[in-house]
């Protein structure tokens, strides 16, 4: 298969040239222009048969198209000797002396030539598909190292082990969540992060993570050592230092927040405005959470969002609904395992719980900006807008008076979720809600929170 | 038996002209480059691919023909194609209908 194509194809360049090709490809492949698309559109049909047919041929000798499955441009080849035709889906061209398609390097150049003129542009492609073509350098590299690996159904790689640096499971649970976080783990094997501190990048924890992540694609089987992360996790996130067991979610969060500053390349500071970054974990992770708090006298009702990174979910007893106390008392809530008994036991349960109304008792009196007096009122939380990759916090540790206590209540999760009646727009009893089904739940640990 | 070649006569124009009006107003170009991209991004690209290296692995490289590959692949390729790819266009293309007025 080379790119000299065929003597015959030689043959008919010497006498004919590349002018026959580039007028057939212009006119009917990569049409430039509406008025050309309307002629392709009538006379792309077979002559024999008058049927617009799939895999139509256009004889390059004469003005004659054929299509392939019924053999019509078989037999015009045949019949007139005219042995080449191109094939009018794709271009490319057909010698029937040969049997075969046959590639030529200058009717290529012709055609790519075709390919980068604005004409897609007319039917609103503005990024069509091309396949990869590889670089010089990226030739060079491929060439000096000459091991490939498959990936079929049935490998590892991507699966490796993390060593415990002294009760850092908290921190290797959430970077094995991580690196198998499709869209996290897309974007960084595609090098897509270019570092903002130039010269320092190994304190750069994007870098690092971009790092990391080749270590675990590397296909290596044994257990990685992070001590390097480890070791910028401290020097950026000061309260997480030291030997001490820590909180998981403690760690995602300013994880997260430092691989944000540091996509950003500011040093120290978070960005203020959080809507305007468009870093790659605030592409993956941020999400809208909207509260609405309802005065009970003039019904107004005001309404905030906030951009959030994770849904944090009480579990364990707590207050009824719609409870006229300021006080909590025990009451029936509608869980599923007793009217008696609400401890949510199923995530679907938490954020049942999460977006219920709540009433704000007599000690949280708020000054409601329309009646202007201070009013009980209610308050609901519910989601405007779900982040690509959802991260939900069980908040397994109890702050109580002091002392404190793990929740171990078992809560199971389900394999597709739907977040429909926890969004704004079912609050709000719109008609058009779209589903938003998460499916497989992409972070899921169940990890001690302490 | 008139009545049915009157059909097939029919079916054969409503084809024609349905082709014609999407090609025209660039349709066509644009449910391809729909298709390519839902096509890539669940992997039937890549799989086909394989099976096409295999084939001409087996095959040899000298002597496999395009029409050998295509003889081959197509029976897979239709099969692998995901149902909600094909809902998808078809859901594209009855829009697109819906919205022609001199059909």
């Amino acid at each position: 298969m080379s790119v000299h194509g065929c003597q015959h194809l030689s043959a008919f360049k010497a006498a004919k040239g590349t002018d026959p090709f580039r007028i057939i490809y212009s006119y009917f492949i990569a049409c430039p222009s509406a008025d050309a698309r309307r002629i392709k559109a009538k006379s792309c049909v077979c002559h024999t048969c008058r049927q617009p047919t799939l895999r139509l041929h256009a004889c390059m000798y004469c003005i004659y198209f054929g299509c392939y499955g019924a053999k019509h441009i078989h037999e015009h080849a045949k019949s007139k000797k005219h042995n080449l035709a191109i094939d009018l889906t794709y271009g490319t061209v057909i010698c029937f002396s040969c049997e075969d398609y046959v590639y030529d390097k200058d009717l290529e150049d012709i055609a790519r030539s075709f390919s980068q003129k604005p004409s897609l542009n007319l039917v609103n492609l503005k990024d069509p598909f091309s396949s990869w073509e590889p670089s010089e350098d990226e030739l060079q590299l491929l060439k000096k190292n000459p091991k490939r690996r498959k990936v079929d159904a049935k490998s590892t790689v991507g699966l490796r082990g993390l060593i415990n640096l002294g009760n850092t499971c908290f921190m290797n649970c959430i970077v094995q969540a991580l690196t198998h976080t499709p869209i996290l783990r897309d974007f960084f094997l595609a090098d897509r992060h270019t570092c903002q501190m130039p010269g320092e990048s190994k304190q750069c924890l994007v870098c690092e993570m971009a790092r990391l992540f080749q270590e675990f694609y590397s296909g290596i089987c044994t257990p990685h050592i992070p001590y390097k992360l480890l070791h910028l996790v401290w020097t950026n996130a000061r309260h997480l230092a030291g030997y001490e067991q820590q909180d998981a979610h403690e760690f995602l969060i300013a994880a997260l927040d430092v691989l944000h500053r540091h996509c950003k390349g500011t040093n120290g500071m978070s960005c203020s405005n959080p809507h305007l970054c468009n870093c790659i974990i605030d592409q993956i992770f941020t999400g809208g959470l909207q509260s609405d708090v309802t005065c009970k006298q003039c019904n107004n009702v005001s309404t905030t969002i906030d951009p959030i990174w994770d849904i944090s979910l009480d579990l364990g007893p707590g207050p009824p609904a719609f409870s006229s106390h300021s006080t909590p008392s025990p009451g029936g809530t509608g869980f599923t395992n007793s009217p008696g008994n609400y401890e949510p036991t199923s995530l679907l349960e938490c954020l049942k719980r999460f977006t219920r109304p709540e009433h704000l008792g007599s000690s949280a009196k708020i000054k409601c900006g329309k009646c202007h007096c201070y009013q009980e009122s209610t308050k609901q939380l519910t989601m405007k807008k779900l982040p690509v990759v959802a991260c939900f916090h069980l908040k397994r540790f109890e702050h109580s008076t002091g002392y404190h206590k793990k929740i171990s209540t078992f809560v199971s999760f389900p394999d597709e979720l739907d977040m429909t009646p926890f969004m704004s727009s079912s609050r709000n009893d719109n008609n058009g809600f779209s589903n938003q089904i998460i499916q497989d739940m992409p972070t899921s640990l169940s990890c001690d929170n302490k | 038996m008139a009545d049915l070649q009157e059909r097939k006569i029919k079916d054969a124009q409503m084809r024609a002209t349905i082709n014609q009006k999407l090609v025209e107003t660039g349709e066509r170009e644009r449910l391809k480059e729909l298709l390519r991209t839902r096509l890539v991004e669940c992997g039937w690209r890549d799989q086909l691919k394989a099976h096409c290296k295999d084939i001409v692995q087996q095959k040899g490289l000298e002597h496999v023909t395009v029409d050998d590959l295509v003889a081959e692949i197509t029976p897979k390729g239709r099969a692998l194609v995901p149902d909600n790819v094909k809902k998808e266009l078809l859901q594209r293309i009855r829009t697109f209908l819906s919205q022609q007025s001199n059909i």
